[in-house]
């Protein structure tokens, strides 16, 4: 997808990018500096997914967000200084953003997502959003997918956190470390001289658009059979897209209390839609769910900033399609939905 | 300020966290991150310790520092930008080592959690000690490339840092290194240590002339070409490299011929080094490889392209001339500490790795390539110091809330394993192993060695770089009698006695402690006549450290640090730590749960 610009990185690339390009690979920094992310909803997440996407090289990365900075934000959003409350979140991260790699062209935008045209989203490499309603991102994925543009997603409720990737038809390379016994000479019978070599193989994935992902069929043996080893997730999410969209805003931290019982009633509705077991999502799960907890915007920013890398870069299998961070036992998974 | 939202967190954790105080060792990769979370999240109490400066290279992960803070403290700098996210926490930075006697256990004691974000075992093992001491709750991070691990240690409750063995130092025979290198990094160590015998601090472990006193050329060998030359100790009998070469004004035609033609010369004169290996072949400063040549085209950054034996040569002058300015430029007895970032000291090391590996028909590789080789490079990354520093962070929330037991280690693999997890929690804490050596009630270890040659000099060092001490006092179990004092000058007198002369005997104990660390030792004495240095001993059948004879490449602080500390003994000079494995199937018994493995710097063993 991105094209690798044949043009040699600069001296003070090399040597500002110099431990990451001995992890990934020259030819990793040149796509990544070829490609332009765009980035939706500049709250915690979408703070430190910029941060990782900036610092990693890319050509530019454009900031949207229409929404004002609120004094709750800055309890996760270091790249708005606490005096821009009241401004354009997007606008007000742009001078620390810009700072972090004078390299990158960071760009703010300030509409709307649902004022822009569709056209406006295929004119970058990759799309990540967050802070979206299911039908916002929906619409999104499908504009990205038939240019044949990458889409990832992904929020932090509390210390809750997934990321949905789809990559469309993704050509990687995968780089597979061998050990062989090397001889230097016709009599040489040293048993140290072994090398390491690494072999290029090339493979492919394919993926679904959310809203397949998000439709997965219970019913069926194979996820069915999921339960039993299960985390719950993946549910977890389906409760708080669906609050989400029926309250028109996140749960609230000033309304903990009632928040709660509507989620967890929310939760009695899902188990008894989809025959799930009573029990699988407990409660606990949807009791940390308030604000935007730093740590794990770290965390879930941290996973999609090396998703951009990978899928950009189309170096090392990226993970395919649902990553969830479960905080009560401090999991990480991936899992394929919609398939 | 999270934690004083109300209803973020549990009226529980918001109190806990709004009366904590954290203490973060080290502002690197990780440490930059766990700082902007705790002062993000409303830690109102951080003080944070560091004694390096900012590089260029630190700029695509160490996102609290801008191309403006290069060569300022990144302690301060740390602080600075984090209270510009925050203005409302307190935050104390230190510029500074925290191997100290400022950071005592008292300092530690005030903490409510510790979070460990180094690069180097030496401070780690510190800390450890130090938490154990004051008793206080250590999260210890790590990250190598795509990989990381966050994990509690509590006095008591878990393993601690040391309770485990590390895995030992990679080592070469020195005659493999002096005579008969087969891969590129024998040669890289080569070119280090003559660059410590020309220019930096003389080690006569590191001799890089021809070894006589190799075992497999014993016999004829080379004797009838050189015996008379030769010592007991096997190195030719000579004045020293470094005045031989400043006699020749580091003429560079005169060291190359010695060094690339003499030297091999004097090899293929011992000829059984050379019955089942293909012989080396000197080189004439005259006539070398790809003098004619013109470079062919390349692609990619500048430093991977791979120079010629010829250019080689040229760069072994102009770097051997650079460094003999520096050199001169220095007050007499001064000497230069290698250093990857240091231009010349990287040129010369490139190319003097190169032209023997041409000698000894081994590959030679781009200046990039042996850089990350010689300086021991583990790449370090923003996204997974992210993460490390976000679990660990939600780690130290769950130990404020109480939950010590859930707290247990996570690892972030660089793939997913069979069951899709990519942070892999462990599923109950790993307890403390009672025959460690650091955190057992009673501490206790063997120490191997042949007290008619082992000298009291040589023991302190055994304490300090095997048992990990700053200042060790030893004194003798039953008797009082000190045997190694910390306070200055007074045991000196005894430094060069062996340990049968001052009355020490197989079976004997010594008690060692180190007053800084709150640390006591029960050292036994094993006499083993064949062990040439010392060896430590414990219950375990796992390898334990030995000596180290190679000194770890400085990084770009050199000598004029104050303290010793973090950054000035590393392995790794700029990762954010070593690391990894965790169980790979849950079903299988795994006695040690944990395997670490570390990039090491590289160590010379005797033959």
């Amino acid at each position: 997808m991105v094209e690798n610009n044949e043009v040699e990185l600069s001296e003070a690339e090399a040597e500002q990018y110099d431990r990451q390009i001995r992890l990934w690979g020259l030819e990793s920094q040149k796509r990544l500096r070829a490609s332009k992310v765009l980035i939706i909803g500049l709250c915690g997440l979408g703070a430190e997914t910029a941060k990782n996407i900036i610092l990693s090289g890319v050509k530019s990365v454009c900031l949207l967000d229409n929404e004002k900075l609120k004094e709750i934000d800055l309890y996760s959003q270091f790249l708005t200084p606490p005096d821009k409350v009241g401004e354009n979140r997007a606008e007000a991260s742009l001078q620390r953003a810009r700072a972090l790699n004078p390299m990158v062209d960071v760009t703010a935008e300030t509409r709307a997502v649902d004022d822009l045209p569709d056209e406006y989203f295929t004119t970058f490499d990759i799309v990540c959003a967050t802070g979206l309603k299911q039908e916002q991102l929906e619409r999104i994925n499908n504009v990205c997918r038939d240019s044949n543009k990458k889409f990832l997603c992904g929020d932090v409720w509390g210390m809750f956190g997934y990321m949905f990737a789809d990559l469309v038809d993704h050509e990687y390379s995968e780089e597979i470390v061998q050990h062989k016994a090397v001889k230097r000479g016709p009599d040489d019978t040293e048993k140290n001289a072994r090398e390491t070599v690494s072999i290029t193989v090339k493979r492919r994935a394919i993926y679904v658009p959310l809203q397949n992902a998000l439709s997965a069929d219970w019913r069926r043996p194979e996820l069915r059979s999921r339960l039993r080893r299960g985390d719950p997730s993946y549910f977890v999410l389906k409760i708080l897209l669906r609050f989400r969209d029926e309250y028109n805003r996140n749960p609230d931290p000033a309304k903990r209390k009632s928040d709660t019982e509507t989620l967890l009633r929310m939760r009695d509705e899902l188990v008894k839609e989809l025959s799930l077991p009573a029990g699988f999502i407990s409660d606990d799960l949807l009791t940390d769910v308030y604000g935007i907890v730093a740590g794990a915007a770290a965390v879930v920013g941290g996973v999609i900033g090396q998703e951009v890398v990978k899928a950009v870069s189309q170096r090392e299998p990226p993970h395919n399609n649902m990553f969830f961070f479960n905080p009560v036992k401090c999991v990480g998974f991936v899992e394929l939905y919609g398939q | 300020m999270v934690a004083r939202v109300a209803g973020v967190f549990d009226e529980k954790l918001t109190e806990a966290i709004a009366n904590s105080k954290i203490l973060v060792v080290g502002a690197g990769g990780i440490g930059c991150e766990i700082l902007k979370n705790l002062v993000l999240t409303g830690f109102p109490q951080i003080e944070i310790i560091d004694l390096d400066t900012i590089d260029v290279s630190n700029l695509n992960r160490q996102f609290l520092f801008h191309k403006e803070h290069v060569g300022k403290s990144k302690a301060q700098v740390a602080k600075d930008s984090a209270l510009s996210f925050n203005p409302n926490v307190n935050i104390i930075a230190h510029h500074d080592s925290v191997i100290s006697n400022d950071y005592g256990v008292s300092y530690f004691k005030q903490f409510n959690i510790v979070m460990n974000a180094l690069d180097n075992r030496v401070a780690r093992n510190h800390v450890n000690r130090m938490c154990l001491a004051a008793n206080v709750p250590l999260i210890e991070t790590g990250t190598a490339g795509y990989a990381g691990q966050v994990e509690l240690i509590k006095k008591g409750l878990t393993q601690c840092y040391e309770c485990q063995p590390k895995a030992p130092q990679k080592t070469f025979p020195g005659c493999t290194i002096r005579n008969t290198p087969s891969e590129p990094i024998h040669c890289i160590v080569w070119a280090k240590h003559l660059f410590n015998q020309l220019f930096g601090e003389e080690d006569p472990d590191q001799d890089v002339s021809p070894d006589t006193a190799d075992p497999e050329a014993a016999g004829e060998a080379g004797a009838s070409a050189l015996s008379s030359e030769g010592t007991t100790s096997g190195n030719v009998e000579r004045k020293s490299t470094r005045q031989w070469a400043a006699d020749t004004n580091y003429d560079a035609e005169k060291l190359f011929t010695k060094l690339f033609g003499d030297d091999i010369r004097y090899l293929l004169s011992m000829e059984n080094l050379w019955k089942k290996r293909r012989p080396p072949t000197p080189l004439t400063w005259d006539n070398l490889p790809g003098k004619d040549d013109t470079p062919a085209q390349h692609s990619g950054l500048p430093d991977q392209r791979v120079w010629s034996v010829h250019e080689c040569a040229q760069v072994f002058a102009a770097s051997c001339k650079a460094l003999q300015a520096d050199l001169a430029g220095r007050p007499e007895g001064d000497h230069l500490v290698w250093d990857k970032d240091e231009k010349s000291a990287m040129d010369f090391v490139t190319a003097c790795a190169n032209i023997r590996a041409y000698i000894f028909n081994i590959p030679t590789k781009s200046r990039f390539e042996i850089k990350s080789m010689a300086g021991n490079i583990i790449p370090a990354i923003a996204t997974a110091n992210a993460i490390v520093a976000g679990l660990a962070v939600l780690r130290a929330q769950s130990i404020l809330r109480g939950h010590l037991a859930a707290a247990t280690s996570v690892y972030l693999r660089p793939k997913v394993n069979h069951r899709g997890q990519l942070f892999v929690p462990e599923k109950t804490l790993t307890p403390p192993n009672p025959k460690c050596y650091v955190c057992a009630p009673k501490p206790e270890v063997g120490l191997a060695c042949n007290l008619k040659s082992l000298t009291l000099k040589e023991l302190t060092t055994a304490f300090k770089d095997g048992l990990n001490m700053q200042a060790p006092d030893a004194t003798v179990e039953g008797k009082g009698l000190v045997v190694l004092s910390s306070e200055p000058g007074e045991t000196d007198h005894n430094n060069d006695k062996t340990l049968e002369q001052i009355g020490l005997n197989d079976g004997c104990a010594l008690l060692v402690d180190d007053f800084l660390q709150n640390y006591e030792v029960r050292v036994r004495l094993q006499q083993e006549d064949e062990e040439k240095t010392w060896r430590l001993v414990t219950d375990a059948d796992a390898p334990m450290p030995a000596p180290k004879e190679e000194k770890p490449a400085n990084g770009s602080n050199g000598a004029d640090e104050p303290k010793p500390g973090p950054s000035r003994t590393r392995a790794d000079s700029d990762s954010d730590m070593e690391i990894i494995e965790e169980d790979e199937d849950e079903t299988t018994v795994k006695p040690p749960k944990r395997r670490r493995t570390e990039m090491s710097d590289e160590v010379v063993e005797l033959c």
